[in-house]
């Protein structure tokens, strides 16, 4: 099922990076592509295709981008063509003996600078065996540069999808610390966890010791596992009367099943007033 | 609180000395060294971390410890700053469990060095297995050492990750008096404190503590098993870090007992437990003729001055 997909989706990428670069370019990458010794081409081509495509931004076409964005990818009409076709490159390489295809990528994580370390992990939910780029896309979330970092916490379906619960909440915290924009992590919701709401939580508190804002969509991770002693935490951040904070986390005690948090949120009527006229949500932030 | 930015009025700590038990001078550059000194720093300890970029080989883990021995320690004396180190395998860098295995074999060939006073900085950052392993495995080589442990407390899920740093000490049998905990904040002192472990903070601009929330802290805790650092980096921040706090101290009417605590003495006692650590060394002469390697860092006479008039660090 993801095999057809991710198969249509890479023809239609396909296709977008032959609209954007010239014929010589084209035929290039064509010899690359059909060559038998792959791996010990792959580190120059890489690296040199930007001298080949430029780097301007891609154009597609309004067809292309409505099954990309059906598909999921429609963030890509953001990006330019060199790290376009760097991602489609490493997505038809060849991946049948796997230890080899993966000493070979793997090669190009260890000399990324920026624009190579960003295209690399973007193209992390194109690459064959998405099981042994796990490690590799939890040591990205420990880089500190701004545009690596967000090549995976934002419009990525690969950490969503592939790491587990200690990685993942890693990615969620560092990309509050890194003030990332967080409603573009994907499967923010769905990955949402107790753990994870608790850290949060310790995380809001030492903001508020050390006289900074909370993030509004914080609230959002939390909402799901309001109990007795989270709702302490809630109840300080309500008497912060700071009218943003104050909506976010009525919307999450909204989501709740927690009654008491919900009984209290009444006792304020600007808040009640708010969720009851249904405009309050987390795009609202 | 503030009106108008108050002004960094060095004449406020005149004569005072102070000791940065954290700062990473090589990233750092000569001109701030000049400040320094300027300030009256007078001794410093510059933790093994990470360049901001994960090294990808052994050889780059043995020049880098073989740097905060060497050269850094060369070009520190030329302005007349005490240097030290602590020695170790930074958390994140743990998490490349090949590379980390031969740097632990190595570490015993740097920790035994003259003027390392302890290992640091390990510890936690995003908490892992691997994070917690060579955590375990270097209080180890720190007990069989004797040496002090300075524990680097991770940015994220920081107070979870501080008791469990603790927690770990504990268990590996470490007199929590040996262990200084850093980066410490607001929700963390009281527990560092009640268990018996020293607490360092670092005055760090934006992510780590103000120095308006550090008069606060010794205000509510006192002076006692407390330390402020710069932690200066290649981020933005701030070598003055310490002078700076004492000076503001000074201003908001702590004592100089006080002050002169938790920017000078505590760090002294606490990390002089290594045996490597005399203050009768601070008061080295200046000797720029002298050379490391036959190399120096005179260059034509140059005077770099920086301007650093704010006070306030927040």
């Amino acid at each position: 099922m993801r095999e057809n997909h991710m198969k249509a989706v890479k023809e239609i990428i396909a296709s977008v990076v032959k609209n954007n670069i010239d014929l010589v370019t084209e035929n290039w990458l064509e010899e690359f592509i059909l060559a038998t010794d792959q791996p010990a081409q792959l580190a120059k081509v890489f690296v040199m295709l930007p001298r080949k495509t430029g780097k301007l931004p891609v154009a597609i076409t309004n067809d292309q981008q409505e099954i990309l964005h059906a598909a999921g990818f429609g963030y890509i009409r953001n990006w330019t063509i060199d790290r376009l076709s760097r991602v489609w490159l490493l997505s038809t390489l060849n991946s049948e003996d796997k230890d080899t295809f993966y000493s070979t990528v793997d090669r190009l994580f260890l000399a990324a600078e920026i624009n190579e370390a960003v295209a690399l992990y973007s193209a992390l939910p194109f690459l064959a065996h998405p099981e042994i780029w796990v490690k590799r896309c939890a040591e990205g979330i420990r880089s500190n540069i701004g545009s690596v970092l967000e090549a995976i916490i934002e419009n990525n379906p690969y950490p969503s999808g592939n790491l587990n619960e200690a990685a993942w909440n890693q990615l969620v915290l560092k990309a509050f610390f890194t003030e990332k924009n967080i409603s573009s992590i994907i499967g923010l919701d769905q990955r949402a966890n107790p753990d994870l709401a608790l850290t949060l939580i310790d995380y809001a508190k030492e903001r508020w010791a050390a006289g900074r804002k909370v993030n509004p969509q914080l609230w959002r991770l939390v909402g799901k596992f309001i109990n007795a002693e989270i709702f302490e935490t809630l109840k300080v951040g309500l008497q912060h009367y700071d009218q943003i904070e104050q909506r976010a986390i009525a919307l999450a005690i909204s989501e709740s099943g927690y009654q008491p948090a919900k009984d209290y949120i009444n006792t304020f009527p600007e808040l009640k007033l708010a969720l009851a006229d249904g405009s309050l949500n987390w795009n609202s932030f | 609180m503030m009106g108008a930015p108050e002004a960094f009025d060095i004449n406020a700590v005149k004569g005072m000395k102070f000791f940065d038990p954290h700062v990473h001078m090589t990233s750092r550059t000569t001109d701030d060294y000049q400040a320094m000194a300027d300030a009256g720093v007078v001794a410093l300890i510059e933790p093994a971390f990470w360049l901001g970029q994960p090294r990808t080989g052994l050889d780059s883990f043995r020049d880098y410890y073989s740097s905060l021995i060497g050269w850094e320690r060369f070009r520190s004396s030329q302005f007349g700053i005490k240097h030290y180190c602590t020695i170790g395998l930074n958390s994140r860098e743990a998490n490349n469990e090949s590379l980390a295995e031969q740097v632990m074999e190595i570490l015993p060939l740097f920790v035994y060095k003259e003027g390392v006073v302890g290992i640091g900085e390990i510890g936690f950052d995003d908490q892992t297995a691997a994070e917690e392993k060579y955590y375990r495995l270097q209080l180890e080589l720190a007990k069989e050492a004797g040496l002090p442990v300075q524990v680097h407390t991770p940015h994220r899920d920081k107070k979870k990750g501080t008791q469990r740093s603790m927690d770990i000490a504990l268990e590996h049998g470490l007199d929590p008096y040996s262990v200084i905990i850093d980066h410490n904040n607001e929700e963390t002192v009281k527990e560092v404190l009640d268990r018996g472990f020293w607490a360092a903070f670092t005055i760090y601009p934006f992510t780590k503590m103000g120095n308006e929330r550090m008069v606060e802290i010794v205000k509510q805790y006192g002076a006692e098993r407390i330390m402020v650092n710069s932690a200066a980096d290649w981020g933005i921040s701030d070598p003055l870090a310490v002078p700076k706090t004492a000076s503001l101290m000074k201003m908001r009417g702590l004592s100089d007992q006080d002050i002169e605590l938790v920017t000078y003495r505590n760090a002294i006692t606490a990390f002089a437990q290594s045996g490597q650590l005399n203050e009768t060394d601070f008061n080295a002469q200046i000797d720029l003729t002298r050379k490391f390697e036959g190399n120096t860092i005179l260059r034509g006479g140059q005077q770099p001055r920086t301007d650093k008039s704010s006070i306030i660090i927040s």
